[in-house]
């Protein structure tokens, strides 16, 4: 089993049978975000889970995704619970919405995925840049040899839809 | 829909204080509980041969509680779970009976939920290692009920222009009734102002959106409309339940919007029509309000309201006493103390009853003020239907409606 790795005082525990989550981040250290395709009907899923989740069809093939995408929701976390995020508050969470497989196969459902937004040196954004409707591209936080974690940052293109964030 | 409505009756409910040092195990307040619900039924132990509880490796199981009560099980089981936990073990209660496994059903929920383990996630519970379907939130600093629902919170802003002045007034109305509750752990009248001026959490949680954390234990007996013709209290009668009724991808939600929808959006199909009963017949709502948000998403989601209007419902007095439908006269989780729901439920089987423990002198016999000032009652005038409305997270959910 690789060695657990340390961030921000937590464990990250990604034994060998879990494959889905070792390769996923074995994919993010070579900075490529990338999401399980299911091989009969397509389509591509997050988390990356074992079955596809319209189908149940047990084949898949790993898909690079561009890793651009949309704010879709977020939050900022003022009081930290874990000891090892103290140092980084406030930090925004972002829900962030990729541009790939938007309102497929039902118009409520997209590729969405939970991460950190930060500046492009990779320290946690202000929080008066997150905003809802904010686009963002992937950028990686690498931990250890075999892992690192897909963070977003902003960029400067347009908003295709209403930006809002939460009235001071 | 299959529906055993009317078959199966709530006959007795007890809880130990509500406080912030217990000094004793979940066990001990477990007895406590059961054996208060036990009276308050005019049940002897030897009656009860079945039990259910719920909780999160924070608790003390079924057969290590029965004995201190002489009680011999014919069925227990305890499940791991927290709130829209009550609910569906009412309904797992009614099965075991109609199979004819057991007669009559303890469910209890005890924890020292200040004192030992708090839900929030600090102290052993944030050391613990991130792997599996944590890797895809907890690295990022999300890790407690409240960074897992804000996310959804936050969108039903943008989605309806709901407020936070708006969702205050959930903790504000719950803050008057729990004026009205000798056992709530705060009594003290908030203001709009106070939540809003209240430090920040996550936001948009402030301080004040979020609920108590307590330690106590709670209990209540489920046993057939026959048996609960015989005992001690008027019967309420179990007319439909639904138990963790959940989104899609209930695994990771997100992926399956509108993320502002909870999952009462699929509840309410399975129980109303149970019942036989539409929203507009309810007279009082027990909302989960782990935080003041989930009030708001609840009865919108059950047709208390249009979607998107649980703002206006919210901050309309509608859910105050004296209001059409009030919620959680008890003050809830965020005024009277936190028992992942069963409190609740408590809490409606005495309105309808007709005696909530209010300061009113007679209160025990049913004889009431309904003079809804500060310290006084908080009876509800003949309410003859109630409804829970149970939350696990945004896309689990669980819903019991009950009458007299």
């Amino acid at each position: 089993m690789p060695q657990p790795v340390q961030h921000r005082g937590l464990t990250l525990l990604v034994p060998d049978n879990d494959s889905e989550w070792a390769e996923y981040f074995a994919h993010a250290r070579a900075h490529r975000l990338v999401m399980r395709r299911c091989s009969a009907c397509g389509l591509m899923r997050y988390p990356p889970t074992h079955a596809c989740p319209w189908c149940t069809d047990l084949g898949w093939t790993w898909q690079e995704v561009s890793g651009r995408g949309t704010i879709h929701s977020y939050e900022v976390v003022v009081h930290a619970i874990q000891p090892g995020f103290r140092d980084v508050t406030p930090y925004p969470v972002v829900l962030v919405e990729l541009d790939e497989q938007r309102g497929v196969p039902t118009p409520d459902e997209a590729l969405r995925i939970v991460a950190n937004l930060v500046k492009p040196d990779g320290r946690m954004e202000d929080e008066k840049a997150v905003a809802i409707g904010k686009r963002v591209r992937v950028v990686f936080e690498d931990l250890a040899d075999h892992l690192a974690l897909p963070q977003f940052t902003l960029t400067d293109e347009r908003p295709e839809s209403r930006v809002w964030r939460l009235p001071e | 829909m299959n529906s055993l409505r009317d078959k199966y009756c709530i006959v007795g409910v007890g809880e130990t204080e509500y406080s912030h040092k217990s000094g004793r195990t979940t066990r001990a307040m477990a007895v406590e509980a059961i054996r208060t619900a036990l009276g308050d039924a005019g049940l002897r132990p030897t009656d009860v041969d079945g039990m259910l509880s719920y909780q999160n490796n924070d608790s003390t199981p079924s057969p290590w509680v029965a004995p201190d009560l002489g009680i011999r099980l014919n069925f227990y089981m305890d499940v791991v779970g927290g709130g829209s936990s009550t609910e569906a073990l009412i309904g797992l209660a009614m099965g075991a009976i109609e199979a004819g496994m057991c007669q009559t059903v303890a469910i209890f929920r005890s924890m020292n939920g200040y004192t030992e383990f708090r839900i929030g996630g600090t102290g052993a519970r944030a050391a613990a290692p991130a792997r599996g379907l944590d890797l895809a939130q907890r690295p990022f600093g999300m890790t407690s009920a409240g960074q897992n629902f804000a996310l959804t919170f936050m969108r039903h802003m943008y989605d309806y222009g709901t407020t936070s002045a708006q969702v205050a007034h959930v903790k504000v109305a719950h803050s008057k009734h729990a004026s009205q509750n000798p056992k709530a752990f705060r009594k003290e009248r908030v203001t709009v102002d106070d939540v809003l001026g209240s430090r920040w959490i996550v936001k948009p949680l402030h301080l004040l959106d979020c609920c108590l954390e307590t330690d106590n234990a709670t209990c209540l007996i489920v046993t057939s409309a026959e048996r609960a013709r015989d005992l001690r209290q008027r019967p309420v009668y179990v007319m439909g339940v639904a138990g963790r009724v959940s989104k899609p991808r209930v695994d990771f939600h997100w992926a399956h919007g509108p993320i502002s929808r909870v999952a009462g959006y699929y509840a309410k199909d399975i129980v109303f029509p149970q019942a036989g009963i539409g929203p507009e017949d309810v007279d009082i709502t027990g909302s989960y309000d782990a935080f003041t948000f989930t009030t708001l998403l609840q009865v919108e989601e059950y047709g208390f309201c249009k979607k998107g209007e649980g703002g206006h419902y919210v901050s309309s007095g509608i859910i105050e006493l004296g209001g059409k439908r009030p919620n959680n006269t008890s003050g809830g989780h965020l005024c009277e103390g936190y028992t992942h729901g069963m409190s609740m439920v408590i809490e409606n089987v005495r309105q309808l009853r007709g005696t909530i423990d209010d300061s009113c002198p007679r209160a025990t016999d049913g004889v009431h003020t309904y003079d809804y000032s500060e310290g006084r009652c908080r009876q509800v005038k003949d309410p003859e239907i109630t409804m829970n409305l149970g939350w696990a997270m945004p896309a689990t959910g669980s819903a019991l409606i009950m009458r007299r």
